[in-house]
């Protein structure tokens, strides 16, 4: 009888659009993400056909990859006036979790910082900042830690230029390089995740709340540690998460920073290690020691980040005692705090923008060559976007990948919406999960997932990454990006009421006909505002670009062109080209912002749990 | 236009039962009505005979066919919704047009039903406009509207007034009455509004947590409840409580040492003697004088009266319960004063004594 019931109502549920959504979904996510990400995890149990924990014993016992003792690197060390920061390599794998936390503890500071006065105070110049402190988030990969590594410089560096030799600020020349100078130039990037986030939670939070705390007495930073900082821990939780997984898997920094400096110390992390065992790829195959620091990568984000989505979704609580007057208590801060705010956030937006400042100078003058500043505007690289065949072709195979990879995330994504948002089938939650969980994933664990699974069991099709990856890079751009689109869409869907379907499908149309003439039209903003936001970060994708798109010259995406540019390997030479590209990047990103903004009257969604 | 029957059709959320082993048949051309309470399951039961939900068990059928798994898309039944669900990025006349462009109906002809339909719900001239720049009498229309245009089998209506100001929502009542006299069109709706109910049905279901209470005339509901939550459901009146004495052709009841005589209400005689009852006694069958059928004497003592225009009405003390009678307007009665009053023991209903929440 149960049986029965759930199958009358499977199938009544299960139309032929729902179902062909359905299996849609499930087809692209489990061949996409789920099974390559499987067949890794089990290649890293497995030596000579049986289970084991070999691999993983291989990396904890080597020093090589996890050393308590430094193995190397200087950390304020002073020699001959200057004094080094780069950090010290106590093992790959420790490195990479070092500077995750490192990063994520700064961006939290910082970030925590900027929303609580952002959100609370009101002040001349407000707004400019609040564009200002985006600028991080305009994407320059690689180049933006060339930049900083160029600028830290201890001879020539502007840096030392300005604070050391001019202004005399500085006892010594600083150094900044390897390992801390990737950890720094995330931060840069970074923070504004956090920022983002916490602003977010704080402006949910019922004044009334505060209120009442500094009406029993509370004020100052023990109203911030009692009351304010509480309630905007779901909006900490989420943003450090991603800072920790994006510091993790992050290539940009790494290489931006060899490019720069060839110190081998920003060579000694996990994302480095992966991505040069694709150049062995080519030659053999990659080892499974690759797949196993791979695993403990997903499987370090993947519970951290369904951890802090357990946590936030437990504490929403900020929200619920809505009710009464509802306007965020926004003040001026006092002569005092005004300066001291003015001086943070200046030095922070001048800080944190250096990477896209000195991008654009890159990209237009002769920086790259002329030593510690710019002598002469030239616009030489950007005419090379149009007319050097190898860049050309690179955009445009961007381009392609990107657009593709938009029309499928749309589709997967509006299909996942749905379904989940409006039909009733067992295992639509689970659908929610895997369309969400791709955020957690590390870039670089599913570009190895995929070489395995698809250079394994469909070699010498388009699938096999080894005889053409552009089917591959399409898919996982996808996937990568699916979470925002169908975000996107679902936060469009909630908006609808059922009832206007409802109407539709009782004057007779079918759920097709409803779903194309009534729920399309209603949701076209968010689709195109999810598409556009998708295609932005398909464009800039870095880690599956720089690694399965390296393994056919011809197919190489801008982003791994621009990698072979920085790391001086590209026969186009000059840095400033991959300079060029990133304005062009930028240019694209804000054009994006700027439609979604002012066409499509919404916020450009932003990078949350 | 169809006859629409169901068969001991239930339907389960969890816990709660929406939907009670409903039987029952709603007659070709009929205008039906059900009504209840909130949260007892009117919406549930109208949306399975839409097709928007499945009932758990039971059948549904239209004149002989059996529709309980038909998706909603074939079943040809117009539903309007309570908060209209017009399509906001539609004009009123795209909106009136879907269905028949659905039904695959030549530009032509969709207009002229249109434009028809439009003339007939008062809103011709407005084919442009969309749905954001109507007031919610107009969409009210454009949501029959598109309902009639389809000509559909069944028309369902889902609280459709609530959204309405007071005025308004009287006007709208006469004129899907008037509509659906003409149309003859079986017409299913649901209200908790025991007068609109009166006011437009042929018959009323009464529904409480999720079962059928009783079904019949609004005249037959109201005079002849046959449970005391129908008797107090619609229209107001006074309870006494008292033990069966006599139980025959009429009932004998005792409430403390006086006695009042009255018409068992429900066709099954459940009531025997000794067992606990409910005198309901509706305001307005009381007179002052006595009358000239068989009826009760009681008295009591006036304790408040209040003027309402039409009439007024008196409260009366009856040895510490309290009964409200409508008196006559032009009536002039001293509080405190005691008075005798009458009501007709066919006027007098009785019913088993039930928990009523
Ligand atoms: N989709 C659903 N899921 C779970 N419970 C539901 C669902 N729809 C209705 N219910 C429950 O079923 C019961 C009947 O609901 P229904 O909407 O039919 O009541 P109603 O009589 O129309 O009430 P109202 O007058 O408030 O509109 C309610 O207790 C309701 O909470
Ligand atoms: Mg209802």
């Amino acid at each position: 009888m149960e049986v029965r019931k759930t199958w009358s109502r499977l199938r009544r549920e299960l139309d032929l659009m729902t179902g062909t959504q359905t299996l849609l979904s499930v087809f692209i996510l489990i061949l996409f993400l789920i099974a390559p990400l499987f067949l890794m995890v089990e290649e890293a149990f497995v030596y000579k056909g049986e289970a084991s924990l070999k691999w993983f014993f291989d990396i904890v016992g080597d020093a090589e990859f996890v050393s308590f003792e430094s193995r190397g690197g200087r950390l304020f060390e002073v020699h001959r006036n200057i004094m080094y920061i780069w950090g010290l390599d106590h093992g790959i794998l420790l490195n990479t979790l070092l500077v995750a936390v490192v990063v994520t503890v700064f961006c939290c500071f910082i970030g925590v910082s900027v929303a609580l006065i952002m959100a609370r105070y009101k002040f001349r110049g407000k707004e400019a900042l609040r564009i200002l402190l985006l600028v991080p988030l305009l994407a320059t990969p690689f180049v933006n830690a060339y930049v900083i590594g160029k600028l830290f410089k201890p001879t020539g560096g502007l840096v030392n230029f300005l604070f050391f030799d001019v202004l005399h600020l500085l006892p010594w020349r600083i150094d900044i390089d390897g390992l801390f100078g990737i950890a720094l130039a995330q931060t840069l990037s970074y923070y504004p995740i956090v920022y983002l986030n916490v602003f977010a939670t704080l402006m949910n939070i019922d004044p009334s709340l505060e209120e009442q705390a500094e009406n029993l007495g509370s004020k100052g930073f023990r109203l911030f540690r009692s009351v304010t900082l509480p309630l905007s821990l779901p909006g900490l939780a989420a943003g450090a998460i991603i800072v920790f997984i994006f510091s993790m898997e992050d290539l940009g920094a790494p290489i931006g920073f060899l490019g720069a400096r060839a110190n081998p110390l920003s060579r000694k992390l996990v994302s480095y290690q992966i991505y040069s065992s694709f150049a062995e790829a080519l030659a053999g195959g990659i080892s499974p020691r690759t797949y196993a620091l791979a695993v403990i990568m997903l499987i370090i984000s993947v519970i951290g980040f369904v951890a802090v989505k357990q946590y936030v979704s437990l504490k929403s609580y900020a929200m619920l005692s809505r009710g009464g007057r509802w306007s965020p208590r926004v003040r001026k801060p006092p002569l005092k705090y005004g300066c001291v705010i003015y001086l943070f956030l200046i030095s922070l937006v001048f800080a944190a923008s250096m990477p896209q400042i000195g991008t654009v100078l890159l990209a237009t003058t002769n920086w790259a060559t002329s030593g510690t500043l710019p002598t002469e505007f030239t616009t030489k690289y950007l005419n090379s976007l149009a007319t050097n065949p190898d860049v050309t072709r690179a955009i445009i195979n961007s381009l392609m990948y990107s657009g593709a990879a938009i029309m499928i995330m749309v589709l997967v994504g509006a299909s996942i919406a749905y379904v989940v948002a409006r039909r009733d089938i067992p295992g639509r939650s689970l659908l929610d999960v895997f369309a969400t969980i791709p955020v957690a994933v590390p870039g670089i664990a599913l570009a190895v997932g995929y070489f395995l699974f698809f250079s394994r069991n469909f070699r010498g099709t388009l699938l096999d990454p080894l005889t053409d990856p552009v089917l591959l890079l399409i898919f996982a751009y996808s996937v990568r990006r699916l979470p925002f689109t169908s975000r996107a869409i679902f936060a469009g869907l909630q908006q609808i009421d059922v009832s206007l379907e409802e109407a539709s499908l009782n004057i007779g149309a079918k759920r097709s006909t409803t779903f194309l003439r009534i729920v399309l039209p209603m949701i076209v903003s968010n689709i195109v505002g999810g598409g556009i936001l998708s295609f932005v970060y398909s464009m800039s994708e870095v880690s599956t670009s720089s690694t399965l798109g390296a393994l056919r010259e011809d197919r190489m995406p801008i982003t791994f062109f621009i990698s072979q540019i920085v790391y001086g390997v590209a026969a186009v030479g000059a840095v400033s080209i991959g300079a060029a590209l990133c304005v062009l990047l930028m240019s694209i990103q804000i054009l994006a912002m700027v439609i979604s903004n002012l066409i499509l009257k919404q916020r450009v969604a932003f990078l949350g749990v | 236009m169809v006859e629409v029957a169901l068969k001991e059709v239930t339907k389960r959320f969890g816990e709660v039962l929406a939907a009670d082993n409903i039987t029952l048949k709603v007659n070709n051309g009929e205008f039906f009505t059900f009504l209840g309470p909130s949260g007892c399951g009117k919406t549930t039961t109208l949306r399975i005979i839409a097709g928007l939900e499945f009932p758990d068990s039971g059948k549904l059928f239209f004149d002989d066919d059996d529709v309980t798994n038909l998706p909603t898309y074939k079943r040809n039944t117009g539903m309007v919704f309570q908060n209209y669900a017009l399509w906001p990025h539609m004009s009123v006349f795209d909106n009136v047009a879907y269905g028949l462009k659905i039904r695959k109906i030549s530009k032509e002809e969709a207009k002229e039903r249109v434009q028809k339909v439009l003339n007939l719900v008062n809103l011709a001239g407005l084919e442009n406009r969309y749905p954001t720049q109507l007031s919610g009498g107009q969409q009210q229309r454009v949501a029959l509207a598109r309902a009639l245009v389809i000509e559909p089998k069944v028309l369902l209506f889902d609280e459709p007034l609530s959204n309405l100001d007071a005025k308004l929502r009287l006007r709208m009542r006469e004129e899907i009455k008037d509509l659906q006299k003409r149309l003859k069109i079986t017409t299913i709706y649901v209200t908790h509004d025991q007068e609109e109910a009166m006011v437009i049905s042929d018959r009323i279901a009464i529904q409480n947590k999720g079962k059928i209470l009783q079904v019949g005339t609004p005249t037959e509901i109201y005079n002849r409840p046959q449970s005391l939550f129908v008797a107090t459901f619609i229209g107001g009146g006074s309870l006494l409580e008292g033990i069966a004495d006599k139980v025959g052709e009429k009932i004998q009841v005792k409430i403390n040492n006086s006695a009042i005589q009255g018409t068992p209400s429900s066709d099954e005689q459940r009531i025997k003697e000794g067992d606990k009852v409910a005198v309901v006694l509706r305001p307005e069958n009381f007179v002052l004088e006595k009358p000239r059928s068989t009826s009760n004497q009681l008295r009591g003592i006036v304790e408040w009266t209040a003027f309402v225009g039409s009439r007024t009405d008196v409260r009366i003390n009856m040895n510490e319960r309290r009964l409200l009678i409508h008196a006559p307007p032009d009536i002039m009665i001293p509080v405190g004063k005691e008075v005798t009053f009458y009501i007709s023991q066919e006027d007098t209903i009785i019913l088993p004594m039930e928990e009523v929440s």
